[in-house]
């Protein structure tokens, strides 16, 4: 955007004329908006990480200290571990599924079209409302309704919720749950520009369901994939509502994601140097691995 | 071209135009009753219902003062204290809970209060104003509803069992038993529970709930030395035996003693008791309007807690009015103030549909259980006077409270743990607590 808008600007050699300025002015209340309530904050937060924050006291500069104290805190060493085998589990599971069900519903039949409307709704009821639901069904006897299936089959109940060992793959399957669909429709749209002819051909020569699937859908849907793979590690990264309904970041700690422990130093210990800390900690791993990501599609697309 | 260049221009014309007004919007939306000296800004932290019994109040004061009120019941206290704190505007009145004092005033998010300001304050007793005094000696708070935990418990279950309301742990533990095993319900199903535990971690709950328990096992959670600081004293043997005895009992006992999923438990989560599927609750008396109307006032009676090895002490809490800090309005704050201690205040707090929001009146010259009418509530003031305790008021307990939450989840959640090495884990982090706030003796 920046070479159409500046070559006539360079062209008659003055500053910046109309044309250059109006798709600025477009722009702006976007920009605003961006600025005020989303890059100030950040810019905020990061500054207030080197500070004893004391609104009304002073804020007292504390240089790293917060990111030591941060960094070494036992328990958000564990609450990284956690976030990194719920975030991968979550992403993984949800493309996967978000996969299969892009397949399955992929069409223009009348009847897939509400099937794909019902299966989206998962991803737009809010994560609360979600949260109590599952709540329910992980209910701990037999009378809640994954006990009472397990409970027909002669098993369980299971302590979804309340055992430390399964805490965190309980909170994980209802991830998956809602995030699938939210990847199904971004893979449908990957799957509806794959070239048709393409599958006539590999028709004709007779391959595999599964030839076919990795030798001509996955190639062609690599960018969407791209797309739902980094959308799901900076939202597998910053996770934080559906641990918050769910269990709170209990019990015994287990299910404690990064940005649960940085809500309860910031609002429950009111230590909001110490949560800017671990925000920044976390904006910068995010980054990387965004552009760690976008370094491999690039590569792989050179080739 | 022309035309085209002239429906730009208009363009560019309309957002700049649009732009000055939101900006002008956004600087006029920021204030809204800082600038008018005549209305105070109120916050407490309330859900739709008792914030209808705070409006109900406010609204007797305006007709009695002309101060206007711009009442925010806000359910998410804290993290929204925080966010105005950070824009260095808060609050004229907050009323919140007496725990939090110490978090505050460490912040300096309060004014310093001269109780002789204050009309009516010789109605409120000596007692009352020491859970005020702060770190440095001065008020920092006005006492403004007090209460102490007691245990709710169904009375019809305990009639068909044909068993009496418990006095001590044994006898609790083997009514609970008796309410998990015997079918008190009557369905034949084994689907009830002897008693609801709220036992996450979440905001402290798990501290807030068994902190009676460890007053009753002889416990404190820390120890003030008479000289303005402090020590932990979780690793006592008494602090040791009451946690081994919650523990091995509630926890890692027979099942169904408590409810099902109680570890992950918060008070919002915990209905148990309402839901009419668990026999007894140690909670506040707030519950008691909520229980009347969604279980029934024939079914449940409320009774002393428990006494444990140590006596029958429970968690004493309650409310206190603050004034944030540089707001400019004392003079109406006070006034509000001395109208919500007065007894004309108290009462409307006390009675009414929805719950009250004042439970036990700090005005002595009020009785709980005379202005309800109601004899249950003597109970609850006869704890809080004869058998009480509160959590410190001067430290910032915040991270204290969170801290023995999580350790006491953690204890109850892996039944393998050592109880005695866990708990002078914790004693070792109580004390960092404690020497980040230069407390530590």
């Amino acid at each position: 955007m920046t070479a159409t808008v500046t070559t006539p600007a360079t062209r008659r050699g003055r500053g910046p004329t109309r044309k250059s300025v109006v798709p600025w002015l477009f722009l702006a209340p976007g920009l605003l908006l961006a600025l005020v309530f989303k890059f100030w904050p950040m810019a905020k937060g990061v500054w207030l990480s080197f500070f004893d924050v004391r609104p009304f006291l002073g804020d007292k500069w504390t240089g790293l200290d917060n990111y030591t104290r941060v960094l070494t805190d036992h328990r958000f060493q564990d609450a990284i571990g956690h976030t990194l085998i719920l975030g991968i589990g979550q992403s993984l599971g949800a493309i996967l599924l978000g996969f299969a069900l892009a397949l399955l519903l992929e069409g223009q039949t009348r009847s897939l079209k509400i099937l794909r409307t019902a299966v989206f709704l998962p991803a737009v009821t809010a994560t609360a409302v979600v949260g109590e639901l599952w709540r329910l069904m992980y209910y701990p006897t037999s009378d809640g309704l994954l006990n009472s299936g397990l409970h027909l089959l002669g098993l369980g109940p299971v302590q979804f919720l309340d055992n430390p060992d399964i805490a965190l793959y309980s909170t994980m399957a209802m991830g998956i749950w809602i995030w699938a669909p939210y990847n199904m429709v971004i893979l449908l749209a990957g799957l509806a520009g794959v070239d048709r002819s393409l599958y006539e051909a590999a028709a004709m020569d007779g391959v595999s369901l599964w030839q076919r699937l990795r030798h001509v859908t996955l190639p062609a849907i690599r960018p969407a994939l791209m797309i739902v793979l980094t959308l799901a590690t900076i939202r597998g990264l910053r996770v934080f509502t559906e641990v918050y309904v769910l269990t709170g970041g209990g019990p015994a700690g287990s299910t404690e994601v990064w940005m649960t422990r940085a809500y309860t130093l910031g609002f429950t210990r009111n230590d909001i140097g110490g949560a800017s800390a671990a925000s920044v900690v976390l904006l910068c791993v995010t980054l990387l691995l965004t552009v760690t990501v976008n370094h491999f599609r690039k590569r792989g697309d050179a080739r | 071209m022309g035309v085209r260049r002239r429906s730009r221009r208009l363009a560019a014309g309309l957002v700049a135009t649009g732009l000055a007004f939101g900006t002008a919007a956004c600087g006029a939306g920021s204030d809204t009753s800082g600038g008018d000296p005549n209305t105070l800004e109120v916050w407490t932290r309330s859900n739709p219902d008792p914030a209808a019994t705070y409006e109900r109040v406010f609204a007797a004061f305006t007709k009695k003062t002309g101060i206007k009120i711009d009442y925010q019941p806000v359910i998410n206290f804290d993290q929204q204290l925080q966010s105005r704190a950070s824009t260095r505007d808060l609050p004229d009145v907050m009323i919140n809970d007496t725990a939090l004092m110490g978090s505050y005033q460490s912040q300096g998010l309060l004014k310093v209060i001269d109780p002789d300001s204050i009309a009516g304050h010789d109605q409120i007793t000596a007692k009352s104003w020491s859970s005020t005094v702060g770190i440095d000696g001065s008020h920092y708070g006005i006492p403004y509803s007090r209460q102490a935990q007691t245990l709710m418990i169904r009375k019809d279950w305990l009639a068909k069992l044909g068993l009496k309301a418990p006095t001590t742990w044994q006898e609790m533990l083997s009514v609970a038993k008796a309410f998990a095993t015997r079918d008190p319900d009557g369905d034949g199903k084994a689907d009830t529970y002897g008693m609801v535990v709220p036992g996450s971690a979440q905001n402290g709950y798990a501290a807030w709930w068994g902190s009676s328990f460890l007053w009753q096992g002889g416990a404190k959670i820390v120890e003030p030395d008479g000289k303005g600081t402090y020590k932990a004293a979780m690793d006592s043997a008494a602090a040791v035996n009451a946690v081994t005895w919650m523990k091995d009992n509630l926890f890692c006992g027979d099942n169904a003693v408590t409810q099902p999923g109680a570890l992950t438990a918060v008070t919002g989560t915990a209905t148990n008791f309402q839901d009419g599927n668990a026999g007894m609750y140690l909670t506040g008396p707030y519950n008691i309007a909520t229980f009347d109307q969604t279980l029934g006032k024939d079914k449940y009676e409320v009774v002393p807690a428990p006494a444990g090895p140590a006596g029958g002490d429970v968690l004493a809490d309650g409310e206190n009015i603050y004034f944030g800090a540089r707001t400019g309005k004392t003079k109406q704050e006070q006034a509000l103030a001395a109208f919500l201690i007065s007894a004309e205040g108290q009462q409307l707090a006390m009675t009414g549909e929805n719950q009250p929001v004042v439970r036990i009146p700090v005005n002595s010259t009020l009785d709980a259980a005379t202005v309800r009418d109601d004899p249950r509530w003597s109970v609850v003031q006869k704890a809080y006077e004869d058998a009480s305790q509160q959590f410190p008021n001067a430290p910032d307990f915040a991270p204290i409270k969170q801290d023995t939450a999580d350790s006491l989840n953690a204890i109850f959640t892996y039944c393998g743990g050592d109880v005695r090495s866990q708990l002078k884990e914790l004693n070792e982090t109580l004390d960092g607590d404690l020497k980040d706030q230069d407390l530590l003796k």
